[in-house]
């Protein structure tokens, strides 16, 4: 039963959405309730027309014509609500989507990059598209045909109240049946249909392994194996869908078409019954045919949607749980407001771990001066990026202080410190649309000439120029058509483009073609004057002019100086410097 | 309609399951002909009625005759729906099992030019359509017919002719309407499915692009941005919306219509004397079982079309012939597995990848290849292994042609460690036993001895029994290479190629591996490839490769004496191990 439980919750949940609508809400309530009303009305004027002329027959004319009339206008009118309540009730189930769907994005977006680290990019797509997509269908379909057919059910009901308060109590004896037939459907397909589900995506996942390592099911010769464990996993999921086919087959619509015909044998045995003693209107037999017709057509629709209900609460779940998963990024988190001004960088004694278990960094202290450069040199897994990593404030330290201009770094406002400080990744990230569009990137402040200005300073304007659509050329591919070493000048034009004080500078490793190599350079060197900053080097030809060299070993600095000062310290730098220049040599 | 070819496509599986089917649509038939029986039962009843001239005898009899109709629907809907769906399931799993078969013989040059994509949605979406044709295809296409033709000629000979013209006159509308919405729904969904791949497109693009977006602080635009695309999609939604809400307004409409023309007009009848009340209500109930065979056609269209084009691409896909096949003269066995590599030029396409290469690999001795990315050191492994033919030259294994060894037998001589470690779902005994099934858990511990790697697994949480992959333990890609070595080792081969299997090993455990192989089976002959030279230090002869040449061999010693590529390579190798141990050489 606790599974019932959460599943109230997540529709309690879904429901509170409705919410902010209640107003076209309530309108599309009303346009569904005189479409049913209209719709409902039908059988009853024809048992009017039956009774009142056929049966006596004899046909007033104006009688007849005004019968015709509010037929044809009760006609139309139900078509034409039918239509807006469906309409309505489908525009506000997308609308809801479209806030679950912008809550999550929102709030994902929103959370630490320890997350992301943790979350495979895919799962997080899947949740904010394809299981609000489910839910959409939750909405669209589904809640809206358990909606509609509850109404008409009592619509329904009602109007056989009017015809026959006796037989129309006789009726409710469907209701408990119609309540025990779902009961027991459900009961049991919950369960297939989740058996069904669960051995599909297992034959899938057993496809999708199978496919992914046939090398080595082939160099193994384990082919024949394999097939018979997928022929093992086919067989089992063929059962389940037997099992859940018996089940539909039994319990969906032909029972129900079962029922119906009891129900009409049980209706017309109580009028034939009854007419051997008084006298009956045909009428009011042929309406109530009509009506009990309709009683089971919702009772049918809301049991065939019941999975996909089920299905769509599932993902309703998984997106909630995301929700509720609260790891906001490090913002400011400290009273009063500072400018960065001048740029000086300073950390004292920062202390840093991922996971509270290992520190990356161990006691780090530098200064960066107002407009000096800083380079982080040391061996993957040294704590370079970690140290990029707290400067931009994307994880939270531990331990020590990191200031700018004297005002630690969670003094300052979000906007503040990404105006001012600037981040140029190893892999320049691009995004769809033009090259204008990934320099501006989305920012409506960064104007055509500001980007173009941004470009001809790092130099990029030679090669856009070059391309057939120039800045207005869309990047394909994630930006794979240019060589890394544009990627690289596009990366420092989006940076320079925003005019920070502070610059930091993650060098790509990747070899960059030669012909661009040295436009990179003397960009680099044009975007650090003026500027603070602090830039992890690989290669160290480019970092010998740096202010203060810090050569980073397992978290903790081991050696500090100039180029030359440390060439002659002969330490761990000295060995780095001369197997660079020894590949450059043989290269 | 010719897209009802996929019926004669699936021909073959029709007569197949040609009982299930001839039963299935005998008792479809036998349904539509039971439903013929009501209407008119009520119709007399409500005759009865009218007239007051009910028989309490003929009542019963009449409804009994109702019930028994009831109960035989009930029964042969159950069981029509057991054969045919039935049918459909088992082709389902057919076309699943083929094609995974199909998948076990195809090569690997194939699966480098496929795409797991495309060929997943095969064996999924494909097979469910083709599936869904052969199902609910075949009902809608037997049960419009029959229902429909039955329906109409019971109307007209039992009823009236005029009046099931007069009342069919505006179902043709409907015909035509609900295929017009059928086309324009497809093309705006269409549309809708694009603008949701865009979204989800935009999602995958702005998780990825985190860093990006969060170091320039434009989250919040990134925010607006979706926040566009997001409401567009909804937009494209609520234009399907539009079209979707109008199939119930417009079928109620024009049913509706059809009444009461057949009331009105049969109101007229029956002043004419030509009619009785009970006659139309039988034929108001006939109307009603019209209505789902105009709407089946529509649907059967869009069933078949998607079955035939997804079976044109099953049936393309299992056309796809491996390119590499046995010579029936194949030999079975061999005398010994000495191999001789004599290969004049070999090229994937134009530019030859290897040049003159030759080489022995006597028993028990090892061949080490060493040479930069691209030198060509992976082909050779593709080469022996026949994932490709060498055209100009010839390797031999025990003195015979490997064109002219059975593949299977080849695959049982040579096992290789591919650079991928790609490891299946399972327990890591599974994974280590992947070709020896039978194999004791003494016998996988002693292979994981040999690896290095037992070690790493008993400090598991569930030691041998872990589940690695997917939805098991994360291991290192260390760990994962060197249980490939230990699966490698399980079976035994008389030669052992590891292709660049020992790069994310550790020096020291790197050692201990070569260590373990030269303290082993003295038979067993290996081939290294690799990256870092003191993996091949101890072969018997080393291969260095440049641009599909060899350009040194020799031993070891010899070779860290001459000028070259390999002693340039083991100088910068000492030195870079002096770095990664933070300047000081690492005991």
């Amino acid at each position: 039963m606790k599974h019932d439980v959460q599943e109230w919750a997540v529709i309690k949940r879904l429901l509170a959405y409705t919410n902010r609508y209640s107003r076209p809400l309530s309108l599309a309530f009303v346009f569904l309730l005189l479409a049913t009303g209209a719709k409902l009305a039908g059988p009853f004027l024809i048992k009017v027309f039956i009774d009142e002329f056929v049966t006596p027959g004899v046909y007033p004319t104006n009688w007849v014509v005004t019968l015709l009339v509010v037929y044809l206008v009760l006609h139309v009118s139900a078509i034409i609500f039918d239509y807006l309540q469906s309409i309505s009730f489908q525009k506000i189930a997308l609308k809801i989507v479209q806030n679950i769907r912008m809550d999550i994005f929102r709030h994902v977006m929103g959370m630490r990059l320890a997350y992301f680290d943790r979350t495979p990019a895919g799962v997080l797509v899947s949740r904010i598209t394809n299981d609000t997509e489910a839910v959409k269908e939750l909405y669209v379909g589904v809640m809206s045909t358990f909606v509609q057919s509850a109404v008409q059910l009592l619509g329904t009901y009602i109007f056989l109240y009017i015809l026959e308060p006796t037989l129309a109590t006789m009726g409710l004896v469907l209701v408990p049946l119609f309540w025990l037939i779902i009961w027991v459907y459900r009961r049991y397909s919950t369960k297939y249909f989740a058996q069904v589900r669960d051995l599909l995506s297992q034959l899938n996942g057993q496809l999708n392994e199978s496919i992914n390592g046939m090398g080595i099911v082939q160099q193994f010769r384990q082919e024949e194996r394999l097939v018979r464990q997928f022929e093992e996993t086919n067989e089992a999921h063929q059962q389940a869908r037997y099992r859940n086919l018996k089940l539909d087959s039994m319990l969906l619509r032909p029972i129900i078409e079962l029922l119906l015909a009891f129900s009409i044998i049980g209706l017309l045995g109580y009028y034939g019954v009854l007419s051997t003693t008084e006298q009956v209107q045909v009428g009011v037999v042929y309406a109530f045919i009509s009506y009990i017709e309709r009683i089971f057509r919702p009772v049918l629709d809301i049991m065939q949607r019941l999975s996909e209900f089920q299905q769509a609460v599932v993902s309703a779940d998984r997106v909630f749980k995301i929700l509720d998963t609260d790891e906001p990024a490090p913002g400011k988190s400290l009273e009063g407001t500072a400018d960065i001004g001048s740029g000086e960088v300073r950390f004292e004694n920062v202390t840093f771990s991922y996971d509270g278990e290992v520190d990356v960094l161990k006691h780090i202290s530098f200064v960066a001066k107002p407009g000096e450069t800083v380079a982080l040199v040391g061996h993957t897994g040294s704590g370079k990026s970690s140290i990029i990593n707290l400067l931009t404030r994307f994880y939270p330290y531990q331990s020590g202080q990191i200031t700018i201009d004297g005002h630690p770094i969670e003094q300052f406002e979000e906007a503040e410190l990404r105006a001012k400080v600037g981040l140029v990744l190893q892999d320049p990230f691009l995004f769809t649309g033009t090259i204008e569009d990934n320099l501006k990137l989305f920012n409506p402040t960064i104007d055509s000439d500001k980007v173009r200005e941004a470009a001809e300073f790092v130099q990029a304007h030679t090669f856009v120029e070059k391309l057939e659509a120039g800045y207005g050329h869309t990047v394909g591919e994630r930006g794979a058509t240019f060589s890394s070493g544009e990627r690289q000048l596009l990366a420092f034009a989006r940076t320079v483009a925003r005019d920070p004080k502070i610059l930091i500078l993650d060098e790509a490793t990747s070899s960059i073609d030669t012909e661009t190599e040295e436009r990179v350079q003397l960009a680099l060197e044009r975007m650090r004057r003026g500027r603070t900053t602090i830039a992890i080097a690989h290669r160290l030809s480019t970092i010998q002019d740096a202010d203060l060299i810090l050569v980073l070993h397992r978290g903790e600095i081991v050696e500090r100086g100039n180029h030359q000062s440390l060439l002659n310290q002969d330490g761990l730098y000295k060995k780095m410097y001369e197997l660079q220049s020894g590949q450059r040599l043989m290269s | 309609m010719f897209q009802i070819r996929v019926f004669k496509q699936l021909a073959w599986f029709f007569k197949l399951e040609w009982r299930t089917y001839a039963l299935g649509i005998v008792l479809l038939m036998f349904v539509a002909a039971l439903e013929l029986v009501p209407p008119r039962i009520i119709g007399r009843i409500v005759d009865e009625i009218n007239r007051e001239s009910l028989e309490t005898d003929l009542l019963w009899m009449l409804l009994g005759g109702l019930a028994a109709v009831g109960i035989g629907n009930y029964v042969a809907r159950f069981f029509w729906r057991y054969f045919i769906f039935g049918a459909s399931i088992r082709l389902g799993r057919m076309l699943r099992s083929q094609l995974y078969r199909h998948f076990t013989d195809l090569d690997q040059r194939f699966y480098k030019k496929s795409r797991v994509g495309d060929l997943m949605a095969h064996a999924t979406n494909d097979v469910q359509a083709v599936s869904t044709t052969a199902g609910a295809g075949i009902l809608t296409l037997v049960d419009s017919i029959t229902m429909g033709t039955f329906v109409i000629i019971t109307m007209v000979t039992t009823i009236s002719w005029k009046l099931t013209v007069v009342a069919l006159l505006p179902l043709p509308i409907m015909v035509a309407l609900t295929t017009r919405y059928g086309k324009l729904l497809h093309n705006r969904f269409g549309v809708a499915q694009a603008a949701f791949s865009e979204l989800n497109d935009k999602v995958q693009e702005s998780v990825s692009g985190v860093r990006v977006l969060k170091s320039t602080g434009e989250v919040g635009r990134d925010v607006d941005s979706f926040e566009k695309l997001s409401d567009e999609v909804m937009a494209k939604n609520v234009r399907v919306a539009k079209i979707d809400a109008l199939y119930d307004p417009t079928i109620f409409g024009i049913v509706g219509l059809s009444y009461i023309l057949s009331i009105g007009y049969g109101a007229y009848l029956i002043e004419q004397g030509e009619l009785t009340i009970g006659q139309i209500v039988s034929f108001t109930a006939y109307l009603s079982l019209l209505t789902w065979p105009m709407l089946a056609f529509g649907w059967l269209f869009n069933i078949v079309e998607r079955g035939r084009a997804s079976y044109d691409r099953i049936e393309r896909m299992l056309a796809v012939k491996p390119e590499i096949q046995d010579d029936p003269m194949a030999a079975t066995k061999l005398a010994h597995s000495e191999i001789e590599a004599d290969i004049h030029a070999f090229r994937y396409d134009e530019t030859p990848v290897l040049q003159d290469v030759t080489f022995r690999i006597e028993r028990g001795r090892t061949l080490g290849i060493v040479g930069r990315t691209g030198s060509g050191k992976t082909t050779i492994v593709r080469l022996l292994t026949r994932e490709y033919d060498v055209h100009d030259g010839t390797i031999k294994i025990g003195g015979i042609n490997i064109r002219q060894v059975k593949k299977s037998l080849l695959l049982d001589k040579v096992a290789v460690v591919p650079q991928d470690h790609f490891l299946f779902s399972d327990s890591i005994a599974n994974n280590i036993a992947f070709g020896k099934p039978e194999a004791k858990l003494d016998e996988i511990m002693e292979a994981a001895k040999i690896a290095e790697v037992h070690e790493d697994i008993m400090r598991l949480p569930e030691g041998y029994a872990t589940l690695v992959g997917e939805r098991g333990v994360t291991l290192s890609g260390g760990q994962k290479q060197r249980i490939s070595i230990a699966r490698a080792l399980m079976i035994e081969a008389d030669v052992l190629i590891l292709d660049d299997a020992l790069s994310a090993v550790d020096a020291k455990t790197e050692e201990a591996i070569i260590e373990h192989f030269r303290a082993g089976n003295p038979d067993q002959s290996r081939l290294i490839v690799a990256h870092r030279l003191s993996a091949v230090e101890h072969a018997d002869e080393i291969l260095v490769l440049e641009d599909g040449r060899i350009i040194q061999r020799g031993r070891h010693q010899d070779l860290i004496r001459e000028p070259g590529w390999y002693k340039d390579t083991y100088d910068r190798q000492q030195l870079e191990a002096i770095v990664e141990g933070g300047g000081h050489h690492e005991a």
